[in-house]
């Protein structure tokens, strides 16, 4: 019977003249016997882009009511997709370490490579470019691309219980608004080049999307205020943003990372340059077509590239901290409080930057996180390069406020036998869950 | 399309369960299709597709694809059979593997698992990438030069930038900081062209950078902008080959964009004859395809050929249509830079502005020209 069969599929193989290579197996008692021929089909294909409204996938932030708005360089837009109830699931019972012993958790390891899998590519060929939880399911949301050319494939994949799962856009109330608001037509003959705005950051405030990047061409500091609902390219406010350099000189800088607080009642703009100084701008000032010269209140230090920009609140001093990771070095922490009161750099006389007007006020924190978010009080998630394996993207969580893990660093306190001064041992057990 | 005759010679071979691969019909790209399943199949739902039909990315070696996903994909029942749809298209020169485990339709004496293993074929072409043109075409750049423009053959990936692209120092040797990282590599969007700016931390007197490491370049020195084979262009393959350029370093220019000193020729009526325009100092070349437009009278844009030439120091416009006897002018963008970030309003860093001055909107500015009936037209 079996060998039949094989030798019907034989002659079937050599009709098809695909060279397909066909196993059979029978199962035994689970075994699954895999198939081993050497050649596969092959099969020419035409290159198609994904369906869907997405171009690209870049920054991304949550508004109120489940709104996830996404950054799309490629298609020169903000998007804002109204999440429904069937797209969210809370993250219950996931646990997430033990939150007195510096201990998080992985809740996805290999996540590079299981992207892969997922979206049908090897892991090289996968790029995350941003990671934000939804509250209050304390859900992840990753921003993908497959691909890193002209043939890229956006994906916004959610985490739900340590799985991966494709974003279905399909059905997703949907709007979006062109970023820049005059996109580049096409271009007029086949040498001429083409403007491209690299979207860097997108927040929600107010009833507003705030959105930073960088231009191909010009060197311009352009952010865009940008009411949501979105209501038309009209109500786009475009703000050229300046800092001024040692009181002396002032200069225009593409923002990277910004962040919007209020600083006495009245909300403020704080923006990362790429050329690392912290500006800190009045959102009043920040009107439709006007050059608006921030102050500088800090730099981040040289050579570094800001990855993430968020606040968080200690559960210790209950205080609320600017955290600032950076791809080289380790993150800045800098209290809120001493963000609003920073004075802006003196002018004339030796200026102590240190790194930052800041610097002394300024903590050093050892994260290594090429991607960082808040998940609730206690917790952050990260994604962050196993120290090993030279491809191996995991994620995981680290404890607020300290972003520190037992895990990584060697200490006596680690040993079964070791010493216990912050007696790890008694609170062994206690691990935090959603 | 002659993937989907072969599917249909399969039921030739009499009513076996089988894989196969098609086109997905009503979308675009291809699909897995398992046909001949079972009598009935498809008026039964409720069965464990999921199980029944997986497509995976089939890892060299079969290494510990336990624990991996299966492709994201929908699955469609059909008359006799169930079709897996990608959510999306099956990537060139990954090999994937279908599984059909019959096992899940629950029959007894039916209890095999078929894979199917394919790929498709990259597209590809003999000619190989390179570096077509960097600008500024010059050779001797200010002090505080800002961008290049790196042109490429055919469309690029992105990745490889930080890596590949570095300056040479006057010893030859990698000068280090001297580019900018920037967080998003800035390519325009056919993936052909790449812009590199210099670091403008150190550009920019007085920020952090520029006080502990000077600027990035020095006067009267020599510099290399080296390109490394190892950019990968979209089909995945290296460069043909490097590619440098050696330029001088003259002084820094801060000053704005002085269209005062521009020369204008205009053209001779009837004729097609370029509009001229000469600028003292090379300007940015991206930015001078839009930055500068010719307008008639009533202001309407004038389409036609630009040329930009002579190291970006001459553009040339050439009308469709040949020009009328009038009043023309030239509209200059107020954001159109030099090679070191200056625009007509001010300088890259320059002296801070009063509040008032700053906050004055950019208007653009116009050259207005004649073209005037040439004498010899009668002659």
């Amino acid at each position: 019977m079996t060998n039949s069969f094989v030798r019907g599929l034989h002659s079937r193989r050599d009709a098809l003249g695909l060279g397909a290579m066909s196993g059979v197996g029978l199962a035994l008692a689970a075994t699954v016997l895999g198939s081993g021929s050497a050649d596969a089909a092959e099969v020419k294909s035409h290159p198609v882009r994904s369906a869907g409204p997405l171009r690209s996938a870049g920054a991304m932030a949550f508004g109120p009511d489940n709104v996830l708005f996404v950054g799309d360089i490629s298609g020169s837009a903000v998007h804002a997709f109204a999440l429904r109830d069937e797209d969210l699931t809370p993250q219950i019972r996931v646990e997430l370490g033990n939150f007195h012993n510096f201990e998080g958790v992985d809740l996805i390891t290999g996540l590079d490579v299981k992207l892969a899998a997922l979206l049908g590519t090897t892991y090289d060929n996968i790029v995350i470019n941003d990671m934000v939880v939804h509250q209050p399911t304390q859900q992840i949301f990753l921003s993908v691309e497959r691909g890193r050319g002209t043939d890229v494939i956006p994906a916004i994949v959610k985490v739900d219980h340590g799985l991966l799962e494709v974003l279905k856009l399909n059905g997703i109330p949907h709007s979006k608004v062109s970023v820049p608001n005059e996109p580049d037509e096409m271009a007029r003959l086949e040498f001429e080049p083409q403007r491209v705005y690299a979207i860097t950051d997108v927040k929600y405030h107010n009833g507003e999307v705030f959105v930073t990047g960088i231009s191909n061409q010009r060197f311009a500091s352009t952010l865009y205020r940008i009411p949501y609902p979105f209501t038309g390219q009209k109500a786009t406010c475009t703000v050229e943003i300046w800092h001024p350099v040692h009181g002396e000189f002032e200069t225009r800088a593409p923002i990277v990372r910004q962040l919007i607080r209020e600083v006495r009642g009245e909300p403020h703009l704080f923006a990362v340059y790429g050329c690392t100084p912290l500006v800190r701008f009045p959102l009043a000032a920040l009107k439709d077509g006007a050059h608006v010269r921030g102050d500088t209140i800090g730099e981040l230090g040289y050579g570094s590239n800001p990855l993430d920009m968020l606040t968080f609140n200690n559960p210790f001093d209950h205080k609320d901290y600017l955290l600032v990771t950076i791809d080289v070095r380790s993150a800045s922490q800098i209290a809120v409080a001493d963000l609003e009161t920073a004075p802006p750099e003196p002018t004339g006389g030796p200026i102590d930057f240190g790194p930052g007007g800041l610097g002394r006020m300024q903590r050093d924190l050892p994260i290594r996180a090429e991607h960082i978010a808040i998940l609730n009080p206690r917790w952050a998630v990260v994604i962050w390069r196993h120290p090993k394996t030279a491809h191996r993207l995991d994620l995981g969580t680290i404890m607020i406020p300290y972003f520190f893990d037992r895990r990584f660093g060697m200490s006596e306190m680690n040993w079964p036998d070791g010493p216990d001064p912050f007696e790890y041992r008694q609170y062994r057990n206690e691990i935090d869950r959603i | 399309m002659a993937e989907l005759a072969i599917l249909d010679r399969a039921e030739a071979f009499g009513n076996h369960p089988a894989l196969g691969i098609e086109s997905n019909l009503g979308g675009e790209g291809w699909c897995v299709r398992a046909r001949n399943l079972a009598p009935g199949f498809g008026a039964s739902p409720g069965r464990r597709v999921d199980s029944l039909l997986r497509v995976k990315v089939a890892e060299a070696g079969d290494r510990n694809e336990e624990g991996l996903p299966d492709i994201s994909g929908d699955h469609e029942i059909l008359g006799d059979g169930v079709r897996f749809i990608p959510h999306f298209p099956f990537e060139s020169g990954v090999p994937f593997r279908a599984i059909l485990d019959l096992r899940a339709l629950g029959q007894p004496g039916l209890a095999e698992i078929q894979t199917l293993e394919f790929s498709f074929r990259r597209e590809t072409t003999a000619v190989e990438t390179e570096v077509r043109q960097v600008f500024p075409s010059n050779d001797l750049l200010p002090e505080n030069l800002l961008r290049f423009y790196v042109r490429f053959s055919n469309p690029m990936r992105r990745g490889r930038a930080a890596d590949n692209i570095e300056i040479l120092g006057p010893d030859g040797r990698p000068a280090p900081d001297v580019l900018y990282r920037a967080p998003v590599e800035l390519w325009d969007s056919s993936m052909t062209c790449l812009t590199i700016l210099l670091d403008p931390g150190r550009l920019k007197r007085g920020v952090g950078p520029n006080r502990m490491l000077g600027p990035p370049l020095r006067v009267g020195q020599r510099y290399t902008l080296a390109i490394g084979p190892g950019m990968i262009d979209v089909l995945g393959r290296p460069l043909r080959e490097g590619f440098t350029k050696s330029f001088s370093v003259s002084e820094a220019v801060r000053e704005p964009v002085a269209i005062d000193e521009w020369t204008i020729r205009p053209p001779e009526k009837g004729d097609r004859q370029p509009l001229e325009l000469v600028f003292p100092r090379q300007l940015d070349w991206a930015q001078l395809w839009r930055g500068v437009i010719v307008a008639s009278e009533s202001g309407q844009s004038i389409s036609g050929r630009i040329d930009i030439d002579v190291g970006e120091t001459r553009w040339r416009f050439t009308p469709d249509t040949p020009w009328q006897e009038g009043a023309y002018s030239v509209r200059v963008s107020p954001d159109l830079e030099d090679v070191c970030g200056n625009t007509p309003y001010g300088p890259f860093d320059g002296p801070i502005r009063s509040a008032d001055d700053s906050a004055v909107q950019a208007a653009e500015r116009s050259i207005p020209f004649e073209v005037k009936r040439s004498e010899r037209a009668f002659g």
